[in-house]
């Protein structure tokens, strides 16, 4: 019981960290990103460079975000920013597009093969957790996910730099009355998604295989999430992340073979209760 | 009589020129072998290895065949069965002699239909569904690689070798899974193994450390696998971070080779597995392909593009033989055809089934030494075709 919610709580922090980026460009930007899942994969294949480059597990963690929120800003400066003031099917068209364009990509650089991004010898094994044997990198994997949550949480929320990005989100135009660039802002906070689904990506990597096309097995359980908590809401999607991760791993447990099933009911289930999901916000105005 | 010398010399023209036309259609004819493969999405790497193999297999007879030659036409049927038709198809309206393929079985029981309307000959190097050369059954297509079948024989035949007792399955939930598993579990019982639980999670599933953690408690003494490309390297990487495979052994179909092993890593020491080929086989065919192939790319051939190489070296060699381009001559000839130049040994076509009866590879990962890759496959056991094949019904 206890490594099952403990396995539980890993599967929604990797959820929580793929969605809450998402949300993140979905709640301040006002676009659905369907390039998140491609971002995540970069973040992946970015990570396992920086280890067979460096041999260091922590420097690919680190390195893959950096990588990854660059080329972020660069999509939302080249490809969104003209897109803004037009309807939402042409952003969601563009960032299909941006699919395309990166999976085709990182087969040119990394080819099709598999790649593998090894643990770290003090976070390989197991220990023994209230008589359960759990996997170490599951535990951090846990942390990992509290940290960054919460770290979010506080930008967000308790700074200055967390105040501009919800009053531009907000008041767009009175924002930038005041002096601040909106325009930068949103750059900023498509980088700041990007490198969330890249760090996603690159702590995935070890437990995860390393591929072209890897994100399509996890970006619809995140859109899930996304969805269960609201969209644009961050402390939604982590309680929804929850959710989820439980059930599915208390659903593997006792009824492996509806797992999928049971996702869909969780979600019709909040649908039918909360239709604009458990936490929601409007999205962000144009401007 | 000018008018005679007129007529003398348009007949001359026009017999020279269709004389003319016909030797130079003779010079100009190509054998096109159309290539039905994934070469995009999970299963790309298999195409890919696949196309390497076949390829090699022309270079290596001088590019020709029947005196004419080869062009390859690829084409991605990105895994799904109604491109892998529409690509074929296509293929056949531009004037493809043969196909070769494809990865997923239900790829390939679609467009071997379509090529029996059309009578063209297949080759098959890859897809393993018994159906292919059972209820399936197509004149003219060919399977020179493992059946699901004898895999499942394999996996057998090791568990008992092994002294398992008591086996743990964890199955991937679709169609030929589950029925792979029905076949295994059969035969695992014939050996007197008990089968303690099974899990069946989806295709595709992300995590798999509550089934890991559930056999880790079992009492089981194995698990057997069956699940393919991602979602094999997902359970292996998760159970192998619990140190599974050191208290049960761990076996599997297509479950680890060299390929698998890249993603898996360290992790993949002492996992076992059937092997449709591998580059350690020592006969001369296998040394010269090895030592081609290595030349041609730099690595070793996996067990993908090694038999893809086979099966494609073997049919042009009856095609030769032939000496005639009518493809019903190919596959009658094929039928009936010893292969004893098989990287492999011998390799026997079964006219009953136009299955290839074959030898058996099973092998252990183990930690490889330069030049050899970081995980490399150990053979472990090797079985005759007398195990692995029942004789065909008279």
């Amino acid at each position: 019981m206890v490594a099952t919610a403990l396995i539980g709580l890993s599967i929604a922090m990797l959820l929580f960290l793929l969605a809450a980026g998402l949300t993140l460009i979905f709640g301040m930007l006002g676009v659905i990103n369907f390039a998140h899942g491609a971002l995540y994969m970069i973040g992946a294949f970015a990570a396992f460079e920086a280890y067979r480059q460096t041999g260091s597990f922590w420097l690919a963690l680190v390195v893959a975000p950096l990588v990854v929120a660059v080329i972020g800003a660069l999509i939302e400066l080249i490809l969104l920013r003209p897109l803004y003031d037009r309807d939402h099917v042409e952003q969601l068209l563009m960032t299909f597009g941006a699919i395309l364009v990166i999976e085709e990509a990182v087969r040119m650089i990394w080819g099709l093969g598999y790649r593998d991004l090894p643990l770290p010898e003090s976070l390989s094994g197991s220990t023994a957790v209230l008589g359960d044997e759990v996997a170490i990198y599951r535990l951090f994997l846990l942390g990992a996910g509290v940290a960054v949550g919460a770290g979010l949480f506080l930008l967000i929320e308790r700074t200055r730099l967390g105040m501009v990005l919800r009053a531009a989100m907000s008041y767009p135009a009175m924002v930038r009355a005041l002096g601040i660039r909106v325009d930068v802002v949103r750059t900023l906070v498509f980088a700041l998604g990007a490198a969330l689904a890249a760090f996603a990506g690159a702590i995935a990597a070890p437990i995860v295989p390393v591929q072209v096309g890897m994100s399509f097995a996890i970006i619809v359980d995140c859109f899930v999430v996304v969805i269960l908590g609201g969209l644009g809401n961050i402390r939604g999607a982590i309680v929804a992340a929850v959710l989820l991760g439980l059930v599915q791993a208390f659903g593997q447990h006792y009824f492996p073979s509806w797992i999928e099933v049971a996702t869909y009911v969780v979600l019709i289930g909040v649908l039918l209760v909360r239709p604009q999901g458990l936490f929601s916000i409007a999205p962000a105005r144009k401007a | 009589m000018r008018k005679g010398m007129r007529a003398a010399m348009a007949v001359s023209a026009i017999a020279l020129a269709t004389f003319g036309a016909t030797v130079a259609g003779a010079e100009d004819k190509e054998f096109k072998i159309g290539g039905v493969v994934a070469l995009s999405g999970a299963y790309g790497v298999i195409g890919e290895a696949m196309q390497k193999g076949a390829e090699l297999a022309v270079e290596m007879r001088g590019g020709t065949v029947l005196g004419a030659p080869v062009v390859f036409d690829w084409q991605d049927t990105e895994t799904k069965p109604q491109v892998a038709v529409q690509k074929a198809t296509k293929l056949m309206a531009g004037g493809a002699n043969m196909l070769f393929g494809a990865v997923s079985s239900g790829s390939t029981l679609a467009v071997m239909k379509v090529a029996e309307r059309k009578k063209v000959p297949m080759l098959v190097t890859l897809s393993a569904s018994d159906d292919i050369t059972g209820s399936q059954m197509s004149r003219y297509t060919f399977r020179t690689s493992n059946p699901v079948n004898m895999e499942n024989q394999m996996m057998a035949e090791f568990a008992s070798k092994e002294g398992l007792k008591k086996v743990y399955g964890v199955v991937a939930d679709y169609t030929v899974g589950r029925e792979m598993w029905d076949n295994l579990k059969a035969k695992l019982k014939d050996k007197n193994i008990e089968i303690i639980a099974e899990d069946f999670p989806p295709l595709g599933n992300k995590d798999y450390a509550i089934i890991v953690d559930k056999v880790a408690k079992s009492d089981a003494d194995g698990v057997a696998m069956i699940m393919t490309g991602g979602d094999a390297i997902t359970f292996l990487k998760q159970s192998g971070q619990v140190g599974l495979k050191d208290n049960k052994e761990v076996f599997g179909t297509m479950v680890m080779d060299e390929l698998m092993g890249k993603a898996v890593g360290d992790l993949s020491y002492g996992v076992n597995s059937t092997q449709r080929y591998h580059f350690s086989t020592e006969t001369d065919a296998n040394v010269a392909f090895v030592k081609a192939f290595r030349e041609k790319y730099g690595e070793y051939p996996n067990q993908f593009a090694g038999e893809a190489f086979d099966g494609m070296s073997w049919f042009l060699d009856v095609v030769d033989e032939t000496g005639s381009w009518d493809p019903e001559e190919w596959v009658t000839a094929f039928e009936s055809s010893t292969y004893d130049k098989s990287v492999e040994g011998t390799k026997v076509m079964r006219a009953c089934d136009h299955q290839a009866a074959q030898i058996g590879v099973f092998g252990k990962a183990i930690k490889g030494e330069a030049p050899y890759p970081d995980v490399t496959m150990d053979v472990t056991y090797t079985f005759g075709p007398e195990l692995l094949f029942a004789p065909c019904a008279d």
